[in-house]
């Protein structure tokens, strides 16, 4: 018996690290001692519950400032059967702090705002080096490219298929790879554990 | 207990990737993770795809790579034959280099801050794996593959024809054209099989090919050492195909990236009665044969037909890509001979030689080094393609029917009409042995026994190869010569006393005096007492002679 607890205690804890309940409290994403952040709120720099901005479709009650970036350099690959065009969607939000052209503080109407993005986190304008986004990814992609999974098949691990659970509108965006609100508690703000590659390996049948 | 056992599966289940692909990178080699099924691995790093690829902050590469490029320069392949033009490696040949010239910590990743620790050690241990950055021994990569190298090689597909999932990458060949780092499927990362070198075959469409045996062959390696094919898992000749001979990397010779740098060991490894069902390895360990083992990284695969510097290996005479079991009749070449460069009988350049006879002329027919008359004798001549000249008095009937008509001592099926090859008189001596000049015990690689020593007691053994073909009982029967008896028997006269065996050439002699192929050897016969040394034909089965031999002074002799 002494043994059996031993495993319980041990499967709770895996178990737990797995399915893990974790929050936007502490995460990177909580800005609410930041020393530009003057509201000491975690949500606003996002969200607001009113007059949110609505120029991106579908966005949550958009509250920060959004990038006027015409043109952004997408990745290219002699071997990628998708087209990447400019980012849209939901990635249009993530980049409005991550392309490093509006201020962090811009947001609930502040324009003025002068600390912009640094360090690893920055995408920048030249999106050619990291991964392609706002593609859409389909049956008749994972076809033509023969390294992808059937998004409508494939199980994600996450609940259901990797269409319905990754991806928004059909189409990879950065909220395919990453919750931004960590509710999975992985480094990295990941939608689930990259150990094994298994994040990768879920779209890319290599 | 039960418990317990209960609970280890639920865990191993819950634990189990909700997915678990056929044939992943994860159960290849080239997982590098903690979880990696090779011995090359990481300490503790868990994730699989960063050793390679990022998904943020990437070298400004496709496919997203993580990596920096090795920075080497790199000694390429070269080869006399290849047209393609190899160039410093590019593309995604430099991506797996990165790894595999051994110069780079595998655990170096732009988005590590550190080196991840590896098990075995930083580098690439050395091995097949490690290809350094001596490229030279691997099949070029990172050369422009198009329609006008196809057609100037001759032996290569049209790109546009080229089997997926073989490919090209922006036009060229690399790393990636023959393997899927990806996926281990067909072993070695190869997105075709080798078996049958099938992958090969992909883009190589050599001449002949189909239906040499080395691509045919159904035979197996009876076991005794040395391991014909130590690099394939292939069991016979044609699953072995290119690999029978050829090495992809790292192979021994460099030269057309044979497996062994010395040549004929690429061959012998079969063809000594392990694979092959005859012997040539045997043959090679006579007294007087080509002497193979004496050359090394002389012959050249684009040299001209007529060899210019002395030297002989196995594909001076075969054709590797050509070569199978197939008889012909003389002149023609047989399936052994097939394919293969040769001189003809005007002394032009064929390929391939259509008459067995083109392919001796590449050496033995004026090249530095052949070797000079055996026998010195009234009219010298070293070239045997002007000894063997149809317009000539007399010559062995290899290059056209012999001139004389009455040969009565020939053995049945010969006739005065028949073609023979050089290899009726030189090849293997013994029973059973294989065909050709590879090695015999006798002198000039002859099949049998041919007494060239004066004073030589007559015997069927003594000149077992002229009785072959003439019959003994015939011959020192005096039905044509009449005094044949009393030259080889009574006087103990070698034949090649008095005839040269190959021929006499017309610009020299001529259809008085050098019919029958009468050319005196001058250590033996000498002039006779009015200063002559000379045979008259005075037609059929008549003649004079003016020499002194044995004595005896022939002034003239006639008969």
């Amino acid at each position: 018996m002494k043994k059996l607890r031993l495993l319980l205690f041990i499967s709770i804890i895996l178990v737990s690290s797995k399915f893990g309940y974790s929050q936007i409290t502490g995460s990177s994403h909580d800005f609410s001692g930041q020393s530009w952040n003057t509201t000491t709120e975690i949500c606003v720099v996002c969200h607001t519950p009113h007059n949110a901005n609505t120029s991106v479709l579908n966005a949550p009650l958009w509250n920060h400032g959004l990038s006027n970036v015409a043109s952004y350099t997408m990745y290219t690959s002699a071997t990628m059967n998708s087209t990447a065009g400019q980012p849209d969607g939901s990635s249009k939000l993530c980049l409005s702090c991550h392309d490093g052209t509006v201020a962090l503080e811009n947001f609930g109407g502040v324009t003025t705002g002068t600390h912009l993005m640094t360090g690893g986190a920055l995408m920048g304008t030249d999106l050619s080096n990291d991964h392609p986004i706002s593609i859409t990814y389909d049956a008749a992609l994972a076809a033509a490219d023969g390294g992808l999974f059937n998004p409508t098949t494939t199980q994600s691990g996450l609940g259901g298929t990797i269409t319905n659970t990754m991806l928004i509108g059909g189409k990879m965006q950065c909220s395919s790879c990453h919750d931004v609100h960590n509710s999975a508690g992985i480094n990295g703000l990941l939608l689930k554990s990259n150990s094994a590659s298994a994040l990768c390996l879920t779209c890319h049948n290599k | 207990m039960k418990r317990l056992r209960i609970l280890s599966c639920v865990l191993i289940i819950l634990w189990l990737p909700s997915t678990l692909p056929s044939q992943s990178i994860v159960n290849t080699k080239h997982n590098l993770s903690v979880s990696g099924p090779g011995t090359v691995k990481a300490t503790s790093e868990t994730e699989i795809c960063l050793f390679c690829h990022t998904p943020h902050n990437s070298r400004p590469v496709a496919p997203l790579w993580n990596r920096n490029d090795p920075g080497s320069n790199y000694t390429l392949y070269t080869s006399s034959t290849l047209q393609a033009v190899p160039g410093q490696p590019d593309g995604t040949s430099i991506l797996c280099l990165s790894c595999h010239d051994g110069t780079v910590a595998l655990g170096n990743v732009l988005s590590r801050t550190s080196n991840i620790n590896m098990a075995t050690g930083n580098f690439m241990p050395s091995g097949v794996s490690n290809l350094g950055t001596n490229l030279r021994n691997d099949h070029p990569v990172s050369f422009l593959y198009n329609a006008a190298l196809a057609a100037a090689d001759g032996q290569l597909r049209n790109p546009s024809t080229i089997p997926p999932p073989v490919t090209l990458k922006s036009g060229k060949v690399q790393c990636t054209s023959c393997h899927d780092p990806h996926k281990n499927i067909n072993a070695d990362f190869l997105w075709v099989t080798s078996q049958n070198s099938n992958l090969c075959n992909s883009c190589h469409q050599r001449t002949y090919w189909t239906t040499s045996s080395h691509n045919t062959s159904i035979k197996t390696w009876n076991g005794t050492a040395p391991n014909p094919w130590p690099y394939t898992p292939w069991t016979t000749v044609a699953q072995n195909a290119c690999e029978n001979c050829h090495n992809p990397h790292n192979s021994g010779g460099n030269k057309m990236l044979l497996q062994y740098q010395t040549e004929e060991n690429n061959c012998l490894n079969c063809h000594n009665g392990n694979v092959a069902t005859k012997n040539i390895s045997a043959q090679f360990a006579k007294a007087y044969k080509h002497n193979i083992s004496g050359y090394l990284d002389v012959h050249d695969a684009n040299e001209a037909a007529q060899v210019t510097t002395m030297h002989v290996e196995c594909v001076d005479c075969h054709n590797p890509h050509a070569a199978k079991n197939l008889a012909a009749t003389a002149p023609s070449v047989n399936g052994f001979l097939t394919g293969v460069k040769g001189i003809d009988q005007n002394g032009v350049a064929v390929n391939p030689a259509v008459n067995s006879y083109e392919i001796c002329y590449r050496c033995h027919a004026g090249s530095p080094g052949s070797p000079a008359a055996a026998t010195p004798r009234v009219i010298v001549q070293n070239n045997v393609r002007m000894e063997f000249a149809p317009g000539n008095p007399s010559y062995h009937s290899v290059a056209a029917a012999g001139v004389n008509t009455n040969v009565p001592s020939l053995i049945a099926p010969w006739t005065t009409s028949s073609r023979m090859y050089c290899t009726d008189c030189h090849a293997s001596d013994g029973t059973g042995s294989p065909a050709g000049p590879h090695g015999s015990i006798y002198p000039h690689i002859l099949k049998r026994q041919y007494s060239t020593t004066d004073n030589t007691t007559e015997s069927a053994a003594a000149y077992a190869l002229c009785y072959g073909c003439h019959n003994r009982t015939s011959i020192i029967g005096d039905v044509s010569f009449k005094e044949h008896s009393k030259h080889i028997v009574g006087e103990k006269t070698p034949c090649n006393t008095c005839h040269d065996p190959h021929g006499i050439n017309s610009t020299q002699g001529n259809s008085t005096n050098n019919t029958n192929l009468i050319n005196f050897w001058t250590t033996i016969v000498s002039n006779s007492s009015g200063g002559i040394r000379r045979f008259d034909d005075q037609g059929l089965y008549k003649g004079r002679c003016y020499l002194t031999c044995h004595g005896t002074n022939h002034n003239p002799y006639s008969y």
